[in-house]
C-alpha cells in the first residue's frame, strides 16, 4: 500500500513538472514597458497560453479597465463603501453592451454569451481568483480611501494590462497584509481582522 | 429603510427573486466550515443589482413580530437579501428597542428546517402527497364551494388586516369565525365586565407604580406583553437615585416575576381573590380618600377579614394587613389574570383584584382602560366550535395559526372531535399537532417573509413586510383566501382585491385619507420605513363601578381528583404556548427559574420531596383523573409544598424534528372543562408515583448557591439610599488570608499593574467595558437568544448539555438565597459572559497567544491560532470560555438555518475555544465607518447584541477612557462592584449591586 502511494506521488510529482515546464514556456509576459494601453486582439481560444484560471466568459479587464480607462469602482461598484469589492450584476453589463457587440468575431461571441446568459435568466459562475479564508476579515472601503487610487492594484495588481485576470500576489496570505501595515506603521493588532 | 416591492416594473417576478445570494459573502453549507481555510471557488453575482442591498453592508427593514400577541416592532437585519438578525423598533412604544427572547427565535421558525416545502393533501391511507398550489386552491375552492355556509375557521391571528379579510371572507360564507389564543385572559376581561361594565383588557402602567403586587401573575414571562410590562417594570423598579417600587408576589409557585420580588408569599393555590378582598376590605376600612362610589363596597367587603383570607391563603393576618397598607400608601398597581391565578375562580380572583385596584384608586392611573387591547373569541367561543365539530355541522374547518390539538388538554378530546369534521385545512408552515390531522395543508409565508399589519394596542397600527424571498414555497393565507373567493365566486366575489398586499394598501390608503395625507406613495414609504404608526394613545376612559361590583365573592375553587397536590402547569417563558418548540434557540435557553433546557421537569418543594423520598432527576408518574405524564423531579424551594409544577410547551405529537418526541405535555393531566369561558389550567389534583427511573437533567446551573464567594450582590433599600458600597454593607471586608498570604496577594498585584504599563493599554486607545445593573436585570435571557443570533453561537442538544458543553457565551447565573427555614427564600440573578479581564488569567496561559489582550481593552480570542489546549478555559474564574467539543455548526445547522448566520463573525471549527467578544464585529464596523467619515467614534454608536436586546436597559456597554460615556459613569456608582475582584483580574465589567425593598440579607 505504502510503495503504491509513493508511486501515485511521484507520479503527481512529475505530471505537475511537466505541466509546470510546458506552460511557463506559453506564460504570456504582459505587455512590453512602454506599450500603450490598447489591448491585444485575443480569441476566447487563445487563453489557454494566459495565466490565471479559465473563466465562464472570456472577459478582458485589459480592454476594460485598460484601453477604455474604466473606473474599477465602475464594475466593483461597492469597494469603496463595503467590506466586500461587489461583483458586478449581469444589468451592469447589460448597460454597455446592449449597444456594443463586439467589434471582432471573438469579442462577439463573449458579448453574445453575457446576453444569453442575462436574456436567460442564468448566473455567471466566475471563478474565484482572490479568497481570503473565512476568519479574516478585510474591509476594502477602510484600504480603498487609506492608498487613494493604487488603491486595487497595490493587491491585485495591473489588472488594466492583464487579459485574463491572474492571483499576481499572494494576498490570501498573511504575510503580506503585515508586511503593509508595517511599511505603513498602521495596526498589526490580530483582532483588527480575525474576529 | 424600506422599499415596496417593485411589482409595476417586473410582473409577476419579485425583485428579491434575483437576489441569488452573491458568492463574495460565504453563505450556506460554506460558510459551515468554520474557520477552516476552505476557499469559496465561485464568484456568483446578482442578475440586476439592487439598490437596497450592498453586498457586505446590512440593510434593515422594520416589521412587526408575531411570536405572541403582545405586536412588537421590529428591525430586521438582512445582509445579502437574507435576514439574519431581529432587534426591536426604537420608536415602537410597545417594545421600545428591544426585544424577548421569543421573538428573536422567530427567525429560526423563518429557517426552521421543519418547514414545508409546499402544500399538502391528505390521502385515504393518511398518508401525504404534495401537490401542487393550483391543485391546493381548486381544491380548497371545491370543498368551500360545497360547503355553503358550514364553513368554520379557527384562526390566532391577532387583529389586523388580515384578521379583517377573514372575517369578510367568513362572513360572506356566512360561516362562523373564532379566534382563540392561549393565555388570552378570558377571566380577566369576564372579571373587568362584572366589574367595571366594559369587557377590555386596560393598559398596566408598570411604570409609574410604586408599589406592585401580583396575584399569580407571570408579567415579566408570558402575560399580556412581556417587553412592555418589563421595560415599565424595570422603569419603576430598577433602582434610580433613591426611588424604587416594590413588588410584592403572592402565588404559590416563584416564578421568574416572583424571583424579582422584593417579597414572596407562597400562597394556597385558588386563595387569590379572598386575599385581594381582605386587602380591599382593610384599606376601604382605613382609608378615606378612597372613590366616592368605593363607599357602597364597604358592606359586601366588611365580610372578607384578613383572619379568613388568612385561613385559605396560609398568609399571616399580619402580612395581610401590612401588605394592604403598603399597596394604599403608594400609588400602586395590582395584576391577577395569569396562569398562577386561572384556576376555576379566576373571574372571582380577577374581580377581587379590580375591586383591590379600584378603592385604592389605582384605575385611571395605573390602570387606564383604552379599549386598545384587541381580544380573541376566547375559549368559551372554542368550546362551542367543538361542539359544533362534535355533532358534524362542520363541512369545512380552516385552522389558522393555532395548534388546538396541542393547546388545548387532550381530555376535551377536541383531536377526535376536528376528525369529525368534513374537510380540514390546515395553513401551519410546519407540520404541527394539528397540520397533521387536517386533509389539506396550505403551508403559511412566515410573518417576515408576507405583507400583514396589526393593531396590538391603543394608537399602534404596525405594519409587516416581507424582508426577503420566501425560504420556503408557501403562500400567505391572505392570498390564498382572495384566490379561493375568485375560484368560488358567488358569495364571495365582493372579495375583488387581486392580492392580498393590494388590499392591505387599500386599507391603508383610507388610513392616509383619514389624516389628510394626499400623496399615498409618499404616506406609505413613511409608514413602512417607521413600522407603521405610532400615535399617541388615547387618554384613558373613565371607568366607574359597575352593578356587578357587589356580586363579588369568594368560593373555595374546585379541583379535580382527590389527590394530594394541586397541580401547577404553567407557561414555559422560552416555548409559551409550545409554538417555540421547534426553535433550538428557545429549547437551549434555559429557563430563567430552574435552568433546565430542552426537557420537561416536574417541581417539587424540598419537604414534599423528602418526604415522598424522591431526588432530583427521578422520574415520577403523576397521575390526575384526566390522564398521566412521566417527567424528571427538580426540587425546587420556590414552589408551594402542596403544589406540584410542570412547564407548558413541549410533548407535541408532531411540530418537526426538534420537537416531536420531546417531552411531555403538561395539559394532559387537566381537564379543560367547567371554566366558565376560560381554561381553568389550575383544576387538577394529582398524585405521585415513583418509577425508580432516573433521567439526568440537562440544566445548565452549577451551584445553585454563592457559598459567599460574593457573585451577585444585593443590598437592602436602605443601604442604597445611604449610598454604600457592597463593600459596606457586608460590613467592610471579611479577610479570610493570613497576614503573610495578603502581603504576597497585594505584592503580586503590584507586580501586575506595572504590567499594565509595558502594553499600549492606555492612552489614545478606548478600553471597552460594561456595566450590568442588578438591580434592573431580570434574568430573562433575551440577552442570550441576542448572543445566540449575533454570534453564530450553535446549539448543542440536550445530550450535550447534560455533559456540560452548552455554548452559551452569555449566560444567566440564578443564585438561591436564604430558604433554609422555610422563610425568606429568595434569588438573585447574574448576567455572566466574558469579564474581558485587564490582568486575564487566560491570557498567559496560551502556548499560541490565541488569547491575548488587544491595546482597546478586549480579551481577544483568534480562532485560527487556537490549537485547542483548553488551558485557558481551565484558567478562567468565571467560567466563560466554550470549547467546540464537536463540530457543533456542522453537526447541528440543518438546512436552511446556516442563512441565519452573520456572515461578520467566522463560524467556530471543532477545537476551538471561545467566548463572548464584546461584540468585536460591532465595535470594528463602527469603527470602521467612523473612520470612512473621518470623525471619531461617539458614545452609543456600540453597544453589543446583550445590551441592544435587554429590555430592562440592564446593560451599558461603552468607552471606558471617555469620562462622559455612559458606562463610565455607571461604573462610578455607588453599588458597583467586581465579581471575584480579589482575584485581581481586573474585569473590565462592573456589576451594580440588585436592590431589595424588606429583607436584610
Amino acid at each position: 500500500m505504502r510503495k503504491l502511494v509513493l508511486a501515485l506521488g511521484v507520479c503527481t510529482v512529475l505530471a505537475l513538472g511537466a505541466l509546470a515546464f510546458t506552460s511557463r514556456s506559453a506564460v504570456w509576459q504582459g505587455p512590453a514597458p512602454g506599450d500603450s494601453l490598447a489591448a491585444p486582439t485575443l480569441a476566447a481560444g487563445d487563453t489557454a497560453g494566459l495565466p490565471g484560471p479559465r473563466q465562464p466568459i472570456f472577459f478582458r479587464h485589459d480592454i476594460h479597465a485598460g484601453q477604455y480607462k474604466m473606473q474599477c469602482q465602475y464594475c466593483h461598484y461597492a469597494a469603496e463603501v463595503s467590506q466586500e469589492p461587489g461583483m458586478p450584476s449581469s444589468q451592469t453589463c447589460m448597460g454597455c453592451h446592449l449597444v456594443i457587440a463586439g467589434s471582432d468575431s471573438s469579442s462577439r461571441a463573449e458579448i453574445a454569451k453575457v446576453r444569453d446568459a442575462h436574456n436567460a435568466g442564468e448566473a455567471i459562475e466566475w471563478t474565484r481568483i482572490h479568497s481570503l479564508a473565512r476568519h479574516a476579515h478585510f474591509p476594502h472601503m477602510r484600504h480603498v480611501k487609506a492608498m487613494g487610487p493604487d488603491a486595487c492594484m497595490t493587491c491585485h495588481g495591473d489588472v488594466a494590462r492583464m487579459p485574463q485576470v491572474f492571483k499576481v500576489n499572494n494576498v490570501t496570505n498573511m504575510g503580506w497584509c503585515i508586511t503593509c501595515h508595517l511599511e505603513r506603521n498602521v495596526t498589526r493588532d490580530c483582532s483588527a481582522c480575525h474576529y | 429603510m424600506s422599499k415596496e416591492t417593485n411589482e409595476e416594473q417586473r410582473p409577476g417576478i419579485d425583485r428579491r427573486q434575483f437576489l441569488t445570494v452573491a458568492g463574495v459573502a460565504g453563505v450556506g453549507t460554506a460558510a459551515l466550515s468554520g474557520c477552516s481555510t476552505d476557499r469559496i471557488e465561485k464568484l456568483v453575482p446578482y442578475m440586476v443589482g439592487d439598490e437596497d442591498h450592498v453586498p457586505g453592508v446590512a440593510t434593515w427593514y422594520a416589521s412587526t413580530c408575531t411570536e405572541c400577541p403582545a405586536g412588537c416592532s421590529l428591525h430586521v437585519k438582512t445582509r445579502e437579501a437574507r435576514a439574519i438578525k431581529l432587534e426591536g423598533n426604537p420608536d415602537s412604544p410597545i417594545n421600545g428597542g428591544s426585544l424577548c427572547a421569543r421573538g428573536q427565535a422567530g427567525l429560526q421558525g423563518l429557517y426552521n428546517p421543519g418547514r414545508l416545502l409546499g402544500p399538502k393533501r391528505r390521502d385515504a391511507d393518511g398518508s401525504y402527497r404534495d401537490i401542487t398550489w393550483e391543485e391546493a386552491i381548486a381544491e380548497l375552492a371545491a370543498q368551500v364551494g360545497s360547503a355553503g355556509s358550514d364553513v368554520h375557521v379557527l384562526s390566532g391571528a391577532g387583529a389586523g388586516s388580515f384578521t379583517d379579510l377573514l372575517t369578510e371572507w367568513v362572513g360572506a360564507l356566512g360561516g362562523s369565525l373564532v379566534r382563540y389564543q392561549p393565555f388570552d385572559n378570558e377571566a380577566l376581561r369576564a372579571a373587568n365586565q362584572q366589574v367595571f361594565g366594559r369587557g377590555d383588557v386596560p393598559d398596566f402602567a408598570f411604570g409609574k407604580a410604586g408599589f406592585i403586587l401580583s396575584f399569580g401573575t407571570d408579567f415579566l414571562e408570558t402575560w399580556q406583553g412581556q417587553v412592555e410590562n418589563q421595560r415599565g417594570f424595570a422603569e419603576s423598579h430598577g433602582y434610580h437615585d433613591g426611588h424604587m417600587a416594590k413588588h410584592v408576589y403572592l402565588g404559590h409557585r416563584m416564578d421568574l416575576t416572583g424571583m424579582n420580588a422584593d417579597e414572596w408569599h407562597p400562597t394556597h393555590p385558588g386563595s387569590d381573590a379572598v386575599v385581594a378582598l381582605a386587602m380591599a376590605n382593610v384599606i376601604l376600612s382605613e382609608r378615606e380618600r378612597a372613590p366616592a362610589d368605593a363607599g357602597t363596597l364597604r358592606s359586601v367587603l366588611a365580610a372578607f377579614t384578613p383572619e379568613q383570607a388568612s385561613q385559605e391563603s396560609g398568609l399571616a393576618p399580619e402580612a395581610i394587613r401590612r401588605i394592604a397598607r403598603e399597596f394604599a400608601s403608594h400609588k400602586s398597581l395590582a395584576v391577577a389574570g395569569g396562569i398562577g391565578s386561572q384556576h376555576r375562580g379566576a373571574v372571582e380572583a380577577c374581580a377581587a383584584v379590580n375591586i383591590l385596584n379600584y378603592v385604592s384608586g389605582n384605575v385611571g392611573d395605573t390602570v387606564v382602560f383604552r379599549g386598545g387591547r384587541p381580544a380573541a373569541d376566547g375559549y368559551g367561543a372554542l368550546e362551542s366550535l367543538a361542539s359544533e365539530l362534535d355533532a358534524g355541522r362542520v363541512a369545512v374547518l380552516i385552522v389558522h395559526d393555532a395548534n388546538p390539538v396541542h393547546t388545548v388538554p387532550a381530555a376535551t378530546g377536541f383531536a377526535d372531535k376536528m376528525a369529525k369534521a368534513g374537510f380540514t385545512v390546515s395553513t401551519a408552515s410546519v407540520m404541527d399537532d394539528t397540520a397533521s390531522q387536517a386533509d389539506l395543508v396550505l403551508p403559511n409565508l412566515h410573518a417576515l417573509e408576507r405583507w400583514d399589519d396589526l393593531r396590538p394596542a391603543a394608537g399602534v397600527q404596525a405594519l409587516m413586510q416581507p424582508v426577503m424571498m420566501p425560504v420556503r414555497d408557501g403562500r400567505a393565507t391572505g392570498d390564498v383566501l382572495l384566490e379561493v373567493a375568485r375560484t368560488v365566486g358567488g358569495p364571495l366575489s365582493g372579495l375583488d382585491a387581486p392580492s392580498f398586499e393590494a388590499y392591505l394598501k387599500q386599507r391603508w390608503s383610507n388610513i392616509a385619507a383619514a389624516r389628510g395625507r394626499t400623496d399615498f406613495r409618499v404616506f406609505w414609504q413613511e409608514a413602512l420605513g417607521n413600522g407603521g404608526l405610532f400615535d399617541e394613545a388615547a387618554p384613558g376612559a373613565d371607568v366607574r363601578l359597575a352593578d356587578g361590583a357587589r356580586r363579588i365573592g369568594f368560593q373555595r375553587p374546585t379541583f379535580d381528583g382527590d389527590g394530594e397536590f394541586v397541580f401547577a402547569p404553567y407557561p414555559s417563558s422560552m416555548l409559551y404556548d409550545g409554538r417555540g418548540a421547534n426553535k433550538p434557540w428557545l429549547l437551549e435557553n434555559p429557563d430563567p427559574v430552574t435552568k433546565i433546557t430542552w426537557q420537561s421537569w416536574v417541581e417539587l418543594h424540598p419537604d414534599t420531596a423528602a418526604s415522598l423520598d424522591v431526588r432530583e432527576g427521578e422520574v415520577v408518574r403523576l397521575e390526575s383523573p384526566h390522564g398521566s405524564l412521566e417527567a424528571p423531579v427538580y426540587v425546587y424551594q420556590g414552589v408551594h409544598p402542596g403544589v406540584v409544577a410542570t412547564p407548558l410547551g413541549l410533548g407535541h405529537t408532531a411540530y418537526g424534528q426538534y420537537a416531536e418526541g420531546r417531552g411531555v405535555n403538561a395539559l394532559d393531566l387537566v381537564s379543560g372543562e367547567d371554566g366558565a369561558g376560560f381554561l381553568p389550567y389550575l383544576s387538577a389534583r394529582v398524585t405521585l408515583h415513583k418509577t425508580r427511573r432516573y433521567q439526568k437533567l440537562a440544566k445548565t446551573e452549577g451551584n445553585p448557591r454563592q457559598l459567599g464567594r460574593g457573585i451577585a450582590e444585593a443590598m437592602p433599600f436602605a443601604a442604597a439610599v445611604q449610598g454604600q458600597t457592597p463593600a459596606e454593607v457586608h460590613g467592610g471586608h471579611h479577610e479570610v488570608n493570613t497576614e503573610r498570604e495578603v502581603e504576597a496577594i497585594a505584592g503580586w498585584g503590584e507586580a501586575q499593574r506595572e504590567r499594565l504599563d509595558k502594553g499600549d493599554y492606555q492612552g489614545e486607545h478606548p478600553n471597552w467595558g460594561m456595566v450590568v445593573d442588578l438591580a434592573r436585570c431580570t434574568g430573562c435571557s433575551a440577552c442570550v437568544t441576542a448572543c445566540y443570533a449575533e454570534n453564530n453561537i450553535p446549539f448543542v442538544g440536550e445530550q450535550e448539555v447534560v455533559r456540560g458543553r452548552e455554548m452559551s457565551w452569555m449566560r444567566i447565573e440564578r443564585y438561591f438565597e436564604g430558604g433554609e427555614d422555610g422563610e425568606g427564600f429568595s434569588t438573585r440573578v447574574v448576567p455572566m459572559m466574558c469579564q474581558h479581564c485587564d490582568n486575564a488569567p487566560c491570557e498567559p496561559v496560551c502556548p499560541v497567544f490565541a488569547a491575548y489582550h488587544t491595546p482597546d481593552g478586549l480579551n481577544a480570542q483568534v480562532y485560527n491560532r487556537c490549537v485547542g489546549t483548553r488551558y485557558c478555559g481551565n484558567n478562567c474564574p468565571y467560567k466563560v470560555r466554550y470549547y467546540n467539543w464537536l463540530a457543533y455548526p456542522k453537526l447541528n445547522f440543518e438546512e436552511p438555518l446556516p442563512l441565519q448566520l452573520n456572515p461578520d463573525v467566522t463560524v467556530r471549527a471543532r477545537g476551538v475555544m471561545e467566548k463572548c467578544t464584546f461584540c468585536i464585529q460591532r465595535i470594528r464596523g463602527a469603527q470602521h465607518q467612523a473612520a470612512m467619515e473621518d470623525r471619531p467614534l461617539q458614545d452609543g454608536e456600540v453597544t453589543t447584541a446583550c445590551a441592544q436586546a435587554c429590555p430592562s436597559g440592564a446593560i451599558i456597554f461603552g468607552d471606558q477612557h471617555d469620562p462622559g460615556s455612559r458606562v463610565a459613569q455607571a461604573a462610578e456608582d455607588h453599588r458597583g462592584y467586581h465579581i471575584l475582584e480579589d482575584l485581581n483580574v481586573r474585569p473590565s465589567v462592573t456589576y451594580l449591586a440588585k436592590v431589595q425593598h424588606g429583607g436584610e440579607h
